[in-house]
Parts: C-alpha cells; sequence; structure tokens
C-alpha cells in the first residue's frame, strides 16, 4: 500500500511536470494506428505535441464532434468517411478547405482523402468447403432457403461497416428493392451484430461462430494471413464480391471549425498524405492509401481489390441515411416485437 | 466532590433530566436507582461528558465540568456490556487507557499485569476477550477501568449481564476494590439489592428527577412517596403511610380478613388478605402458620391487623 | 446541532464530487436535448418492449438468485466441511471481476460453439446467466450472514417445541434471513437493471436492456433528449430502489453475534444436498472464469507466449496498474468521507448509489459537453474512474460503521483517549477489513471498469480493457489470441488485486470468524 501511494504520487508530479510544446489536438476513431516512430518525427520536425484523442469508432467520433461544435475538442480530425461527411457537414463543424485534387484518386467532398478500403462480404473456404456449397452467385442468392441463417451483418445503426453495407445494397437496387431484400434477408434468419467485432470474433465461423459469411473489409483476408502465427500460405477467409454487395469507403481528415493552430492541422494532413505514412496505412490500419504508386506490403495478394463497387454519393448519404437507417430498423429489427 | 445543579437534557420527546441538582463526596459510592429507560444512563454519560446536558452544570472538585472533553476528565466509565475491544487481548484492553494517559508501555504494562493479578486475572493476559467468561469480562472491564486511578468511576448496570450466583459473589469482590481504591463512584442500576448492597447513599430516579437520596436505612425506614416505597420493595403500601412486615398483627383479637392468594415459600407462607384497609400481604414462618392459621386455605379468614405506631410515614426531605 | 455541522463538512467534499462528475452532466445533457422528446416515445412497442424486458431480466434475476442462492447459502452456513473457508472466501471473486472478463468466460461456455455445446447466444439465457454470475454470489453471501445471526438457542428452542428441521427453516430460519435477502435482492435487481457493460456484451440485439437503448440513442443517433427522458426513467425507478435497499441495510446493522450456531459435519444424504450446492456454486460463479482460462490456455498452446511479448502489452499493463492505483486513492478518501457523513442518514447513503444508476453513457456525453476543455484530460479520465470506484468503498465502510458499537468508542474516550486517538486505536483496527474490502472492490473495478471505454481516450492511456478492445477490432488469428489472453492477464490482476487487499492477516480472519 506504502509503495502504491508513493509510485502513485510520483508519477502523479511527473505528470504534471509534461513540457509545453505547442500542441496540436488530433481526433481520431478507435482503429487510428499510425506508427509511432512516425509520428514522433512529425512532432520533432514541426516542434509540436501531438495530442491524440480516441473517440469510439467513426460514428461515435462525428457525434461528439457535433456535441463539442461550440467548443471544440479537438483542432483537426482524422478518419470521417464518406458515410458520416454529410453529416458532419451538415452541422457545419469542418473548416471546407479546398483539397488537391488527382484525378484518378478516391475523393472525399469537403475534406482531404488519406486512405479508401471496400466494404464486403468475407467467407469462411473452410467451411464451403466442408458443407460442399455452392458460393453465392448474386445477393437474391442469400435469400433462397440453401443459404439460411448463413450470413451475418452489422446493425447499420452502430456500426459503420453495417451502414456501408446497407448503402451498397441500396445503391444498387434502389430503396423500394433493397428494403424489400432486407425483409426476405430477414426471413432467411440474417444475424444481426452490434458491431463488427461482434459479428467477426462471436458469429463469424471462421472464429468459433456459426455464421460462414460475414460483412467485413475486403482486405480482412490479408490481415488473417499478416496476423497468423504459422503465416498461413493462403487466407481462410476471401471476398465474396457480389454485384452489389461492395462499397467504397474513403476515410479523410479535415480542420475542426473554432480549432487552432490551423497551420499546423495543414501540416499534419498533409503529414498523412506523405510517403511515409501512406506506406505505413494498409497494415497498420487495413485500408488502401490514396496516394497512387505506393508499393503494397506482399500480404494485399491475398486481399482481391473490387474492380466495381455501387456507393451512394455523399449528398444521397447525408440527405437520407437516417432514413434509410431508421427504415431498414422498423424492418429487420423491430418487426414483430 | 461531583456536583450537578439544575441539569436539564431532552432526547426528542423524552425528559431524561428534569432540573436534576445532584452531589457526590470524596469516596463514595452513590447509585442511581430507577426503572428502566428513567434516563440514569444518560445521566451517567453526560457526567462522563459523552452527552452535553441542555442546562444546568456539572462540576467537579469545584471546577466546571463544561467543555472539558470525555477523555480529559479521568472518569472511567464501565459499560453494562464491558465495550471490551475484541481487537485487543486482555492485556491490549487493560494497558489502552494507560496508554492514553501517556504511561510507556512497559511500565503501562507493568501496571496492568499487577492490577490483574490483583482482580484475580493473573495468566489471562494474553486472552482473547471473546473467549472469556462474563465474570472474567466483568473483572476485565473493571481492571481497565481501576487501572487508570480514574477520579471517579462510572458503572452502567456492571452486574445485570451476570447470573444471579456470580452477581452476589462479584458484588462483595467489588465493594472491597472500590473502598481499597477509595475512588469515588456513581452506580446506575435498576435492581435495588444491587443499589443497597454497593452505595453508601441511593438516588431513586423517575422521569428525569429524583424522588429521593438518601441512605440505604434512610430509604428503607422513610421512603418520599409511595411509587418509591413499592419501587423498594415494600408490598403494603397505603396513602397514608408504608405497612412494613412487623407492622402487621396476627391473633384472634385482629378483624378477620378473607384470604385471597396463597403462595408456598420454602420455610413458609405468603398470604394475600383482603382487610378493611386494602389488601395486605403478609409471609407467615411455618411456626406462625401451625400458631394462627392452621387451614389456611383461599376463602378462609386471617385475623390481621395493622399497628399505627410502627407504620413508616413518608418523608419529604431528599 | 454541531455534529450536524461535522457532518456537513464531511460530506461536503463527496457530495460536490457527485454534482461535478454525475449530477450536473446528466442535467447538461438534458439541458442539450432540450426536452425535444419525441411524441409517443413510449408509446413505441419497441420501447416498450425494451423497459418491459429490462425489468422482467432484473426480475427474473432477482428469483432465480434467491432460488438457487438460498439452499446453497443454508448448506455452507450450516455444513462444515474440508475448504468450506476458502469456498466462502472465493464467493467474492465474480465481484472483482472486469465485465469484459466476464462476458467473454460466458460466450466461451455457452456462444456459438461454445465450451458446453449448447449456444445460447440470441437467447434470454445469456444475460441471465452473466447476471447470475456477478449477483448470485451477493445473495449468497447475505444469506449467509443473516444464518450467522440467528442464536443456535433459538434453533433448539424450535426443534424441543416440535418443528422439523425443514418446519424450524421455515418458521425460524427463513423470517429471520428474510430482510438479509430483500435487502441483497434490491442490489441485485439494482445492478441488473441498471447495468451496461454485460447487457451490451450479452444482450445481443434482441435481449439489450435499456440502458443500451440509450448508448445507441446518444452515441450514434445523437438523440439526448429521448436518451435523457429514458435515463430519468432508470433514475426514477432506481433510485426508489436504492432507497428501499439503504433503509433495509440501516435496519440490518448487525450486533454482535451471540452464541452462533457452529457448522457440523453433514451426514448421509446431507453430503448430497452440499455436493450439489456446490456445484450450483461453481456452475454460476466458478465456470466463466475458468472458461477464461482455459481458452487463454488454448490460445498459449496455439501461439505461446510471445503475443504478450509487445510494447502495447506493457504499455497497457503499466496504464491498468497506475490508473487503479490513483483511481483507488481517490477512491479511499471520497469513500471514507461519504461513508462517516452518511452514518444514520438515509438520503447520504442512498446517494452512495448515484454512480452506479446514472447512465454510464449520459455521464461519458454530459462530461464532454460541459467540460470539453478537460474532455481527454488524465485528471478528469481518473475522476470517472473514481466515479465508479468510490461507492464501493463507501457502502463497506458505512456498513461497518453501522455494526461498530458506539460504546466502543465511547469507551475509550472515558479511557481517555481523544476523538482522533479513538479512531487510530478503536475505530481504525476495527474498521480496517471493510475498508481493504471495500478498497479491493474499488480496485477491481478501475482495473476493468467497461463504461469507461465510452469516453474519450488517448492512445498513450492505453489500458487493458482498451487494448482487449483494440485487438478484437481486427482480424486474424493472432489479435484473438492474444485479446483472450489479455483478458486472462485481465482476470489474474483482478485476482491479484484483490488478494493484495483483501486477504487478511491470520489475527484479523479469527477476530472475524469469532466476533
Amino acid at each position: 500500500m506504502q509503495l502504491f501511494k508513493t509510485t502513485s504520487l510520483i508519477s502523479a508530479l511527473l505528470l504534471a511536470g509534461l513540457s509545453h510544446a505547442a500542441e496540436l489536438r488530433v481526433l481520431t476513431h478507435s482503429s487510428f494506428a499510425v506508427s509511432k516512430p512516425l509520428l514522433a518525427e512529425f512532432e520533432q520536425q514541426n516542434g509540436v505535441k501531438l495530442s491524440i484523442i480516441k473517440a469510439g469508432d467513426a460514428g461515435e467520433m462525428v457525434n461528439k464532434l457535433i456535441l463539442t461544435r461550440a467548443n471544440p475538442i479537438a483542432d483537426v480530425v482524422y478518419g470521417i468517411d464518406n458515410t458520416m461527411m454529410g453529416k458532419a457537414t451538415a452541422a457545419g463543424v469542418l473548416l471546407p478547405e479546398a483539397a488537391e485534387r488527382k484525378s484518378g484518386q478516391p475523393q472525399l467532398p469537403g475534406a482531404t482523402s488519406i486512405d479508401y478500403g471496400y466494404v464486403t462480404l468475407n467467407y469462411d473456404k473452410a467451411w464451403f468447403a466442408k458443407k460442399q456449397l455452392p458460393l453465392p452467385k448474386k445477393l437474391d442468392d442469400l435469400t433462397r432457403p440453401a443459404y439460411k441463417d448463413l450470413l451475418v451483418v452489422e446493425n447499420p445503426a452502430t456500426s459503420s461497416p453495417g451502414l456501408a453495407f446497407l448503402l451498397s445494397t441500396i445503391s444498387a437496387m434502389g430503396e423500394t428493392r433493397a428494403m424489400a431484400f432486407w425483409a426476405k434477408l430477414r426471413d432467411n434468419g440474417v444475424k444481426v451484430s452490434k458491431g463488427w467485432t461482434e459479428a467477426y470474433y462471436t458469429d463469424f465461423s471462421r472464429n468459433g461462430g456459426a455464421r460462414p459469411i460475414v460483412v467485413s473489409y475486403a482486405t480482412s483476408p490479408a490481415a488473417e494471413v499478416f496476423y497468423s502465427k504459422e503465416k498461413l500460405s493462403t487466407s481462410p477467409t476471401a471476398n465474396l464480391l457480389l454485384p452489389g454487395a461492395v462499397f467504397q469507403q474513403v476515410e479523410g481528415a479535415a480542420l475542426v471549425k473554432g480549432g487552432q493552430q490551423a497551420a499546423l492541422a495543414r501540416k499534419f494532413i498533409a503529414f498523412l498524405r506523405s510517403d511515409a505514412v501512406q506506406k505505413d496505412i494498409p497494415t497498420s490500419m487495413w485500408m488502401y492509401p490514396v496516394q497512387p504508386g505506393i508499393a503494397l506490403d506482399p500480404v494485399f495478394q491475398h486481399a482481391e481489390k473490387p474492380a466495381a463497387h455501387t456507393t451512394p454519393n455523399q449528398q444521397q448519404i447525408a440527405a437520407n441515411s437516417a432514413g434509410w437507417v431508421g427504415k431498414w430498423t422498423r424492418i429487420v429489427l423491430k418487426s414483430g416485437q | 466532590m461531583l456536583r450537578l445543579e439544575e441539569v436539564c437534557k431532552r432526547f426528542g420527546p423524552k425528559l431524561v433530566a428534569d432540573q436534576l441538582s445532584l452531589t457526590l463526596e470524596a469516596g463514595e459510592v452513590l447509585a442511581l436507582l430507577g426503572p428502566s429507560g428513567c434516563g440514569k444512563s444518560s445521566l451517567l454519560k453526560m457526567i462522563a461528558g459523552l452527552e452535553q446536558p441542555d442546562s444546568g452544570r456539572l462540576s467537579f472538585a469545584g471546577a466546571d465540568l463544561a467543555g472539558v472533553a470525555a477523555e480529559a476528565r479521568r472518569f472511567a466509565l464501565m459499560f453494562q456490556d464491558f465495550a471490551l475491544f475484541p481487537h485487543l487481548d486482555v492485556l491490549g484492553n487493560v494497558c489502552f487507557g494507560l496508554i492514553e494517559h501517556g504511561v510507556a508501555r512497559a511500565a503501562a504494562r507493568q501496571q496492568a499485569l499487577a492490577c490483574l493479578q490483583q482482580l484475580g486475572l493473573a495468566g489471562m493476559e494474553a486472552r482473547k476477550v471473546w473467549t472469556l467468561s462474563g465474570g472474567e469480562q466483568q473483572r476485565v472491564a473493571l481492571a481497565r477501568a481501576l487501572v487508570t486511578r480514574p477520579r471517579l468511576l462510572l458503572l452502567d448496570e456492571p452486574f445485570s449481564s451476570l447470573d444471579a450466583d456470580l452477581r452476589r459473589q462479584l458484588q462483595q469482590e467489588f465493594r472491597q476494590q472500590l473502598q481499597q481504591a477509595a475512588i469515588p463512584a456513581v452506580l446506575v442500576t435498576h435492581d435495588r439489592e444491587e443499589a443497597f448492597a454497593l452505595a453508601d447513599r441511593v438516588a431513586v430516579l423517575r422521569e428525569g428527577r429524583i424522588v429521593q437520596c438518601a441512605t440505604p436505612a434512610q430509604l428503607l425506614a422513610a421512603p418520599a412517596t409511595p411509587w418509591l416505597a413499592r419501587f423498594i420493595g415494600y408490598e403494603n403500601v397505603l396513602a397514608e403511610g408504608v405497612v412494613p412486615e412487623q407492622a402487621l398483627r396476627l391473633g384472634p383479637e385482629q378483624p378477620a380478613a378473607a384470604v385471597r392468594r396463597i403462595i408456598q415459600l420454602a420455610d413458609g407462607v405468603r398470604v394475600t388478605v383482603a382487610s378493611a384497609d386494602g389488601e395486605l400481604t403478609l409471609t407467615l414462618s411455618a411456626r406462625e402458620v401451625q400458631q394462627y392459621a392452621a387451614g389456611l386455605d383461599v376463602g378462609s379468614l386471617l385475623h390481621v391487623g395493622i399497628d399505627r405506631s410502627a407504620m413508616l410515614s413518608y418523608s419529604t426531605a431528599c | 446541532m454541531s455534529e450536524r455541522g461535522r457532518r456537513a463538512g464531511l460530506a461536503l467534499l463527496p457530495l460536490a464530487f457527485l454534482l461535478l462528475m454525475s449530477i450536473l452532466p446528466l442535467l447538461r445533457l438534458l439541458q442539450e436535448g432540450q426536452g425535444a422528446v419525441s411524441t409517443g416515445l413510449f408509446a413505441d412497442r419497441y420501447l416498450q418492449w425494451r423497459v418491459l424486458w429490462s425489468l422482467l431480466q432484473a426480475a427474473v434475476s432477482c428469483v432465480a438468485a434467491l432460488l438457487i442462492g438460498l439452499p446453497v447459502a443454508w448448506c455452507l452456513a450450516r455444513y462444515r466441511f474440508p475448504g468450506r473457508s476458502l469456498s466462502l472466501r472465493l464467493l467474492m471473486l465474480p465481484f472483482v471481476m472486469p465485465t469484459l472478463v466476464a462476458a467473454m468466460g460466458v460466450l466461451a461456455l455457452f456462444g456459438p460453439q461454445g465450451l458446453l455445446g449448447v449456444n445460447l447466444q440470441d437467447t434470454p439465457w445469456l444475460l441471465l446467466y452473466g447476471n447470475l454470475f456477478f449477483n448470485l454470489p451477493l445473495v449468497i453471501r447475505a444469506a449467509c450472514e443473516g444464518l450467522a445471526q440467528i442464536p443456535a438457542s433459538r434453533l433448539a428452542a424450535a426443534r424441543t417445541l416440535g418443528a422439523t428441521p425443514w418446519r424450524v427453516f421455515w418458521r425460524v430460519e427463513w423470517p429471520a434471513v428474510r430482510p438479509w435477502l430483500l435487502s441483497a435482492l434490491c442490489l441485485v435487481f439494482l445492478y441488473c437493471f441498471s447495468g451496461f457493460g454485460l447487457a451490451l456484451l450479452l444482450g445481443g440485439q434482441r435481449y439489450a436492456t435499456v440502458e443500451v437503448e440509450i448508448y445507441q440513442l446518444v452515441s450514434y443517433e445523437l438523440n439526448l433528449a429521448d436518451a435523457g427522458a429514458l435515463a430519468l426513467l432508470m433514475l426514477l425507478v432506481t433510485g426508489v430502489i436504492a432507497t428501499l435497499y439503504a433503509w433495509l441495510e440501516r435496519r440490518l446493522a448487525a450486533p454482535l453475534k451471540v452464541d452462533p450456531v457452529l457448522p457440523r459435519r453433514p451426514q448421509g444424504m446431507e453430503w448430497l444436498q452440499l455436493v450439489a450446492a456446490l456445484a450450483l456454486l461453481l456452475l454460476f460463479a466458478g465456470l466463466p472464469l475458468l472458461a477464461v482460462l482455459w481458452r487463454a490456455v488454448q490460445a498459449v498452446a496455439a501461439s505461446g507466449f510471445s503475443l504478450l511479448h509487445d510494447e502495447e502489452v506493457l504499455l497497457a499493463l503499466g496504464n491498468s496498474a497506475r490508473f487503479s492505483a490513483m483511481a483507488v486513492l481517490l477512491a479511499a478518501l471520497l469513500g471514507w468521507l461519504h461513508a462517516l457523513a452518511a452514518r444514520g442518514s438515509l438520503w447520504l447513503r442512498a446517494l452512495a448509489f448515484l454512480p452506479f444508476v446514472v447512465s454510464p453513457v449520459c455521464v461519458a456525453f454530459g462530461l464532454l459537453l460541459l467540460y470539453p476543455q478537460w474532455s481527454a484530460s488524465l485528471p478528469l479520465l481518473l475522476a470517472s474512474y473514481a466515479l465508479l470506484a468510490y461507492p464501493f468503498v463507501a457502502r463497506s465502510l458505512a456498513g461497518a460503521l453501522d455494526s461498530l458499537p458506539r460504546h466502543w468508542p465511547q469507551a475509550a474516550r472515558s479511557l481517555g483517549a481523544s476523538p482522533l486517538r479513538v479512531f487510530a486505536r478503536v475505530e481504525w483496527p476495527l474498521l480496517r477489513p471493510a475498508f481493504r474490502r471495500g478498497l479491493a472492490f474499488a480496485a477491481a473495478t478501475a482495473l476493468g471498469e467497461f463504461a469507461v471505454t465510452l469516453f474519450l481516450s488517448r492512445p498513450e492511456w492505453l489500458t487493458l480493457t482498451t487494448l482487449i478492445y483494440q485487438r478484437l477490432g481486427r482480424p486474424g488469428a493472432d489479435n484473438a489470441a492474444s485479446a483472450m489472453l489479455l483478458a486472462c492477464l485481465l482476470m489474474l490482476l483482478a485476482l491479484l488485486a484483490f488478494l493484495i487487499i483483501e486477504w487478511p492477516s491470520a489475527a484479523e480472519r479469527q477476530l472475524r470468524k469469532e466476533s
């Protein structure tokens, strides 16, 4: 007990004694994982102390930004994506910047795009091999009895991949047909999890669950190889790139309206687009860098990059996503209750 | 030594001291005798400094006690349940007050051991207090109080949790210990036998007031009120006075009274009769039964009269 | 009068803390919502189901805890068997387990492809089982304590008056234990009804509680008005229960036991009862922890310990220890003051429950609104830890203070000890076990508090809980294995904190046993 007291007293004193360099407050989501040496280098080069603040997933982050708009908790935000951008813009929490536009790069109007990825279906190869069940060819197959109780999705109300997947189905089929499709999915036993972690680690058959198809990211099969002890030669999972089931997610950074250190914030955004960080992003956050010509880690050969996607534009998302999620909730979750 | 002047104390609607005045002389043992809930324990706590009076004055050896904290009074209070500290052993309990009074540990230990020896507790110093019998606990509590040589000893029903035999035996020892130590003491009890056996003077309390304060002999000879007479054990209490046993006369010349109840005793009977003065209760020895009441039965007649000259009249003095 | 003044002085700091950290944030959130509650909010059938289910699962947990807990407690209290005192002690373990660990254990047992081969996911049983894991021991301990208060003579008297052991139970033991059980069930209801972490992790989409609904409304829909209305509804229900509990608990202040019933060796069929009781105990209070251990062993077998050789793990370990220590210090201070002030005051006593019953989500967002400039600062984070941890210290001490006979300090005063010395020499030694127990709970709470993940966090504040979440946020077998190992590590740390602080010295153990 005595030892406890002494140590904590000392640590409290140490904390109080930290020096006060210029501070840049960076709000980000909980998956933020740029390597520490890179961040330290940025701090050194610019004489700034980076204060990284994690605020839950992208949705929670934007909501916290909106709540504190009168007295912003950060100067720059990274990790805002095209599903949330409209909401943030409508609430006026970001400082619009004229981003440098290079054709061919995925764009995030209203912010500077940093990286992008695809939300799509993953399947458990071993499960399909064992059951000798052919893979579904189109989304509607998932509503057939053969594929009953095989799919797990995330709740679009509480999960960004869940929302992205819902948006891709709507973009592909139109609202009316998409909702009818979801009603049929519901009747065919689609499982809804709260978030990606629950879906992937509790329900996905690869990790001991009962569902061999999960809504995840197109890079997940590569990550499965990367994070495996025995360094697998092939991934145990693969992408199921059905038409209408691929959403392109673009993540970006922007200045927070009312924030300080605008010059430093712009430097930080430039830093995120620098080659060093862009090269770091694929294996730390499992997204593709927006800058062309960045060599990917060889492990990405296990992730099939989708050739096509169905993604609504930002305006459509901003205008309709709340209504779509509400309708989806009524159809899939609240019916029968 | 101890003086209480016009002390008042009220707990909510209950009056525990109502203009109460009292004195205690050096070396004297005073008993506060009263029925349960008459406020005697509160009075004791006020003397100890654990409760504050609403008004009135307490002084000891001429010095006002107002503002003197309980620990500074050097009055040791012994509780009904003895309040031995369960986290300390016997020796630790006895040393407690000595250490608080600044006695060095080694010296405190010596004194405590001596005191334990004196009270017949030699060899028990390392015992845990919950392993002691009731009598042993009582003696440890007494040792804990006496060893600090307090200026005044305050005792709250010190024998009530012990059985009758042990109580009698310990009361005798206790009286000796007090006399030896020559420490004045205030004893609170609801047991008149205990009060009479231990105290030099007895103050009888009722509803926050002292009904009478006198030596046991004076109390018995001239109780102040019919209530008090009954409380200290008289059976035949009439409006004009108390009829002690010796004032009751038997014999054919006495008026006849019908027998109401008979209780058989080891060495006689206890008879209640309906006389012209109301119900009278008297104890007849076996010899008297044979002489005056052969064939005694409920409903039969017994000749009983009162010798008015031997009656006790109520005193007005306090 | 001076007594009241002294109490007010003591209460000042904890009350100010509660005001700043709990009440004002909630009010600020309500203000932000501006009372624009959706019309027909409570007429929505979906929401009605949420409220109904919250009440139902709490009530069912209470009934189940009573039906299972009472017989088990009776066996533990009345039978003597090897390992009895150890069993009674181990009963405390679930209390100190982080919610995340418990939930992972429950899922490892009854999740899809669980160790027991039964998939209870998406059924109400998963949450109910989790509730029982945490709350059954609470009921058992309370019943044991109640049973220990019954003098042996009373049971003997009943037997001589012609009652069979079963009738003795119904007519003598049950009435005596009832108030103890009632107070424990109040706590169970409170924890189950307002519990957040467990319902979030085990309830799934269908069997989540109102508290989870509030979380979704605030965090994802930014619907502060509806969330605030629900939070007030919760507060209303829990406030009534907490006050009832405080009232019951004060009445239960235990006098010293006289003539307790000594446990005896079971005879014949009684062994069967005992074994059944212990098996139930293992099933509900032990199995989830064993499952975590087993999964961790599997992870080690598959991947080795190298998963823990990692800069992040070290950082998380260090932070968890550091934050817990600081939170415990703060909790100790606040807990003492609150307990001393609450002595004899029903309201202050019930107020100690405030941090449990005010929706943590509302507090987290309220703090963000109230102190934006402080929202990512360490003092605020530590204060949030302390907010969730200190009621344990306050409650444990308040209970011990109540059962401390007033005579003892008075006797010490009359023997010459000043109030300060009375505290040092009489009250402190007697309160120390309860204080340490409170600290153990506080430390375990701080170590594994799930709700803190709702607050803003910084990478350099990585703790074990957040690290587990981070690992579970990425695909890959290594991440899953290391999350399981970390959960096991967290479990062992909680156990360690519990042992260091709670395990009494031999003397204390005897004191506790005897008196």
